[in-house]
């Protein structure tokens, strides 16, 4: 029933996909204990002195004790000042306050780790880093520590009632979080990577189902193995680059977002306190997505400028508007901005139909994406009068004038409450851990392509690359044995 | 063109007295006019005789109904056994004693082992059958099986009664109709109708109502499934044409010779019952650029291909292939179908153009220039059951006490019907028993596989076996279907003989001795390197090797380590499956160690039962979407499990339904302590009442 649990968990995190998601390949440490041992950044991410990284499972311990090295277990439940180095290069992390809490007197019931470290970036990351690299440990799935806790006893049931809600809501935080890593560069190559590993395991199995009664053609195998090894190649090149600091776009994500002219560019300024957008009376002047970091009410923002959403405009505006949807998708706040004095216009209308009427009808509890409704321009509106009555379903405005400053503070109040609610949830996979994890699911992939192409035995090779494929799964998706199927129905003909 | 010779009359077919006494005892302690059998199996195909004999074993009075005896064992399309994936099927059919595997060993021309060069999980093993040969011994087979009654006659209705409280489904199996309208009483009921269910054979544009050429459909009892409310879809499968052997230029083909030695398909057999040197070759041709430019000009003269029903992915006819794969050589492998048959079926040609048009297209491959057309393709259309409305006992949600077997739930192949129909005989053996059913985890087995994919996913193609489908493959090889379904079989259900059960012990014994013995014998690589030359040992690892480690080496086997050390593994090598198994367990014994652990996770998620009798669409105290409610309505997953494998079914609904459980099972406890209480307070009250 415990481990039942932890896994079903798991696997609920990776979307359910029925293939192999295994373990990381070769880690000696797992033939220890019974179960994977995870590790995730606990504290929130608004700006902190103290960061705390958690990890809980059997190879807790050997995961402290080597990046504590030469020096032995703390005594329990006590906090200890050690120093932190990486465990294979040696180079020091942090001088940090560490906590060993063994089983079952711990907050997961399983033999749990705690670092203190200094909250900055570089040693976060650089922490969880090493931590990936400790045999046996892999980033926590989304709830996994609460998950552990449950099966372990330690909640009550009515303690698990929100569990649902709480992964429900982490899996969707991880989703945007996914997409955002996956926007652009990274993402395509992500997604190049698993098609091709795909087509390469399904004409593997492909191989060994059909090979001998259907005729595949020749060279199915040996150009498999070349995919396989042009893979290999673009990963560890991949790994080794990233090494050297991939930028990484920190906080929440706040898009400011309405139909044209309603002020959007001007409140970025305001809210940024710099002119980041060219502010002009003139409709559909921002076409582009500007982005600027912020700090709001002491919370790490990245705050994002999108084209005024109409149709029917020039191609180049047209485009400006698809970038400023996409973005949309990717917000974990939106602002939703319109002009008080301009509430009757069609795409006013409009954008309160399709993009605010939605947004505001889902509980954020779950998960979905928060909103304000920013009315702007309250000084164009005769003293005392209030804007034309919304539909009694929408959130309730707040209103602006960008040009006077009025109702600036009710709007920052009113963002801290958000962000707060947004960044105080530690769970909600943070930038870094998220690094961490596709870190972590890069260098298995490399290392079970690897395996595969080391093994003579076909079973062998193919099963190595089913795990790989599952690494691959974790970043970008699929990889079902359905879609294998399809693949070699698209790609064979395979008689009965 | 069909018999109901015998029909509704009780035919003395069983050979053995015991068998005849039994009969005359069942008849007599049930109603004077209506005999009554524990399990009866309506279809004497590939899964209903499996099913018939697996109830059988379990120690069921067991009646199988047909339509006619001498098509039992009758192998209506190809003429070949086994494969990969089709192959492991049959050693876990063999492991729990089914006919199949034992029945080929008996009756095969031609056994090879298919990916002999790609890996001991993925071996296929295959033999093509004589077809008389095959439906002689299975006969035998069926007709010798103790407590087995065989009785021809065409089921027109079934009989229901009220359901059993405890079990969930709205009314009871209880006896079947006859088409003379006499009845025959049972506690279970098998279903393995086939392509029966308004089964139409097409050729051409020519249509009539068939189960398979020249045997009528069941229409009376598709109407009365979907009546009960059952969800019925539509499939179609199709046959090549047969040739006449003497019509056909081997001379300038490529011959495919069988193995020497032969690999039997049956635990219980050391080899098979024809030496190689008289075994029959296969030949191979291919299609050419004439076939397809035939089958594109009268694709308007084929009704088949025509119709929209929606087809399989892959390609089971040579129209598809030609449409889909324009331009290509496609395989023809001419195969035996006996000794002494002088048919030959050509395999990768099933094709339903009218007949004439047919042998136009066979006489422009290479090879076949004079054949002649002995007995044209068809197509088959037919209905089937949605496989979401069982569960993975094979037990219908909506009828109590009613199983479905073989191709009537979706599936294609012999094999796939023979692995259900042995679970399903065994189900329906256990339930008038009242025993817990005996279900085999996709961890356990490709039969596991099967199953828990159609109840599960469900499908729209004939479902097929690959083995690509099975996520634990390296685990679920044909060499250990013994160890992994053998013990369970006897325990739990009883369809093992003691025989069986004995040889797979010792096996077992054998190999685990086996391998405690080699992982205690130890050297440095340097050592070893000069004990086995020919291993590939590196000499950088500074660590000691033990002999599993050196056996994992490709060039090295059991006999080669014997060489070198004899005492104490000589002994060893003396039996050829043991010293094979060993290698095997050795060359996945690290890839295994990882595929346990997720093999524990996944059973212990099946460890968590949902209660059976939940009412998904009303249920309150769980929040579930509508669209989750749903399908877990439909597919009434058994298990935590099994419900988290259902496509749609979120993550959070998972979790909602484990705590839903959870506290299920607090309430259970509590009320049961609560009981105890009240019978405590009652034995007090009892005692009083005697003072």
């Amino acid at each position: 029933m415990r481990s039942g649990l932890r896994t079903l968990a798991a696997r609920a995190a990776r979307g359910l996909r029925r293939l192999c998601a295994r373990p990381a390949s070769g880690a000696p440490a797992a033939r220890a204990g019974s179960g994977a041992t995870v590790f995730a950044l606990s504290s929130g991410q608004g700006r902190c002195g103290v960061a705390v990284i958690r990890t809980s499972g059997p190879a807790s311990g050997a995961a402290l004790r080597s990046l504590t090295a030469p020096r032995a277990l703390p005594p329990a439940r006590r906090a200890s000042l050690r120093l932190l180095s990486d465990p294979r290069s040696g180079e020091p992390l942090d001088r940090a306050l560490v906590l060993w809490f063994p089983g079952p007197q711990s907050f997961t019931g399983e033999d749990c780790a705690e670092f203190h470290v200094h909250g900055g970036t570089a040693v976060v990351s650089g922490v969880l880093e090493a931590l990936g690299r400790v045999p046996g440990l892999r980033p926590a799935e989304a709830g996994e520590f609460t998950r552990q806790a449950f099966a372990h006893g330690k909640l009550s049931l009515t303690e698990v009632e929100g569990l649902a809600d709480l992964i429900h809501a982490e899996t969707e935080a991880q989703r945007r979080q996914a997409l955002r890593q996956l926007d652009g560069e990274l993402g395509h190559l992500c997604h190049g990577w698993a098609e091709t590993l795909t087509q390469a395991l399904a004409h593997v199995e492909a191989y060994i189902d059909f090979g001998e009664d259907d005729n595949l053609e020749e060279g199915v195998l040996e150009r498999a193995d070349s995919q396989v090894q042009r893979l290999q190649a673009a990963l560890s090149a991949h790994l080794q680059d990233a090494r050297r600091g991939q930028r990484l776009r920190s906080g929440a994500h706040v898009v400011v977002a309405g139909p044209p002219n309603a002020g959007k560019s001007s409140l970025v300024n305001l809210l940024s306190r710099k002119p980041v957008s060219i502010v002009s009376p003139e409709p559909g002047t921002t076409r582009d997505v500007l982005e600027t970091p912020v700090d709001l009410g002491g919370f790490p923002a990245l705050l994002s400028d999108t084209a005024g959403l109409r149709e029917g405009v020039g191609p180049v505006e047209q485009e400006g508007v698809r970038r400023a949807r996409d973005r949309l998708e990717q917000a974990d706040l939106l602002l939703a901005v319109l002009d008080a004095s301009d509430l009757a216009s069609p795409s006013s209308r409009d954008f309160l139909d399709t993009v605010v009427a939605p947004l505001g009808a889902r509980d954020p509890r779950e998960g979905g994406q928060r909103l304000l409704l920013v009315l702007n321009k309250r000084d164009l509106l005769a003293p005392g009068t209030p804007p034309a009555a919304l539909p009694a379903a929408l959130p309730a405005p707040l209103l602006l004038s960008c040009l006077t400053g009025q109702g600036l503070d009710t709007l920052l109040a009113a963002l801290r409450t958000e962000l707060a609610a947004l960044c105080g949830d530690p769970g909600a996979g943070p930038p870094l851990l998220t690094r961490a994890r596709h870190r972590h699911h890069l260098q298995a992939c490399l290392d079970a392509l690897r395996r595969a192409r080391g093994s003579s035995d076909l079973a062998l090779a193919a099963e190595a690359l089913r795990a790989a494929r599952a690494h691959l799964g974790h970043l970008a998706g699929g990889g079902g044995p359905e879609e294998l199927l399809d693949v070699i129905f698209r790609d064979f003909c395979i008689g009965k | 063109m069909f018999s109901l010779r015998g029909c509704g009359r009780w035919m003395a077919l069983s050979l053995t007295k015991q068998n005849l006494s039994l009969v005359r005892l069942s008849s007599d302690s049930a109603a004077p006019c209506t005999p009554h059998f524990d399990v009866v199996v309506i279809g004497g195909g590939h899964a209903g005789s499996e099913a018939a004999a697996a109830a059988a074993r379990c120690g069921s009075r067991t009646l199988l109904l047909t339509h006619r005896v001498d098509t039992i064992g009758q192998m209506s399309c190809n003429p070949s056994f086994g494969g990969i994936g089709k192959g492991h099927l049959m050693r876990e059919v063999d492991a729990l004693d089914g006919l199949c595997s034992r029945v080929c060993d008996q009756s095969g021309v031609h056994y090879k082992v298919l990916n002999k060069c790609k890996g001991p999980a993925v071996w296929g093993l295959r033999a093509q059958i004589d077809r008389k040969l095959y439906k002689q011994n299975m006969q035998e087979e069926i007709l010798n099986t103790p407590l087995l009654t065989v009785q021809e006659g065409a089921v027109e209705d079934l009989i229901l009664t009220e359901p059993e409280p405890e079990h969930m489904g709205k009314c009871r199996v209880c006896g079947v109709v006859l088409m003379d309208g006499s009845t025959v009483h049972a506690e279970s009921v098998i279903l393995t109708t086939g392509t029966f269910l308004r089964g139409l054979v097409v050729i051409g544009l020519e249509m009539h109502p068939a189960g398979r050429l020249g045997d009528q459909p069941s229409i009376g009892l598709a109407q009365t499934l979907e009546k009960l409310g059952f969800v019925v879809g539509r499939l179609k499968t199709g046959t090549p044409p047969r040739i006449a052997k003497e019509s056909i230029d081997f001379s300038i083909l490529n011959k495919h010779t069988p193995d020497n030695p032969s690999v039997p398909f049956s635990f219980m057999n050391e080899t098979v019952w024809i030496k190689p040197e008289d075994q029959l070759s296969c030949y191979l041709t291919h299609t050419n650029p004439r076939v397809d430019e035939i089958v594109l000009e009268n694709l308007h003269l084929n009704h088949h291909i025509k119709e929209t029903t929606r087809g399989p992915r892959y390609c089971p006819s040579i129209e598809s292939k030609v449409l889909r794969f324009p331009n290509r050589q496609h395989q023809v492998w001419l195969e035996p179908e006996g000794l002494d048959s002088n048919l030959i079926y050509p395999q990768g040609l099933s094709v339903t153009l009218p007949a004439e048009l047919q042998e136009k297209m066979i006489t422009c491959i290479r090879g076949l220039e004079k054949a002649k057309i002995i007995q044209p393709g068809y197509g088959v259309q037919y209905d089937y059951l949605d496989p979401r409305q069982i569960t993975p006992s094979l037990e219908t949600h909506l009828v109590q006490r009613l199983f479905f077997a073989g191709q009537i739930n979706g599936t294609t192949g012999y094999e796939e019907a023979a692995a259900q129909g042995v679970v399903a005989g065994i189900n329906a053996s256990l339930r008038v028993r009242r025993k817990p059913p005996f279900v085999i985890s996709r961890t356990e087995g490709y039969i596991g596989v099967l199953i828990d994919d159609l109840t599960t996913q469900g499908t729209s193609e004939p479902y097929r076996m690959f083995t690509s489908r099975a996520e634990f493959r390296l685990s679920l090889r044909p060499d250990n279907a013994d160890s992994r379904l053998t013990f369970r079989g006897y325990k739990e259900a009883g369809c093992v003989s003691q025989p069986r059960y004995e040889r797979a012990s010792l096996m077992k014994a054998s190999l685990e001795e086996g391998l405690s013995v080699l992982k205690s014998i130890e050297f440095s690589s340097s050592q070893w390197k000069a004990l086995i030359p020919e291993a590939s040992i590196s000499l950088s690892r500074n660590q000691r090797l033990s002999a599993l480690d050196v056996l994992k080496y490709e060039q090295v086997d059991m006999e080669l380590l014997a060489k070198a050390i004899p005492e104490p593994l000589k002994k060893y090598t003396d039996c050829r499956e043991l010293a094979q198994r060993l290698k095997i367990e050795a060359t996945y014994e690290s890839a295994l160690f990882y595929q346990q652990q997720e093999i524990k996770q996944v059973q212990q998620d099946e460890a968590l039962q949902l209660p059976e009798d939940l009412d998904y669409l009303t249920l309150r105290d769980v929040s579930l979407s509508d669209e989750v409610r749903e399908k877990l309505h439909f597919s009434r997953p058994q298990t935590i499990g099994a419900a988290s494998r259902i496509p749609g079914v979120t993550p959070a609904a998972i979790v909602n339904l484990l705590r839903f459980v959870k506290t299920q099972q607090k309430r259970a406890v509590k009320a049961e302590l609560l009981q105890t209480d009240q019978c405590l307070c009652d034995a007090d009250k009892l005692e009083e009442r005697q003072l």
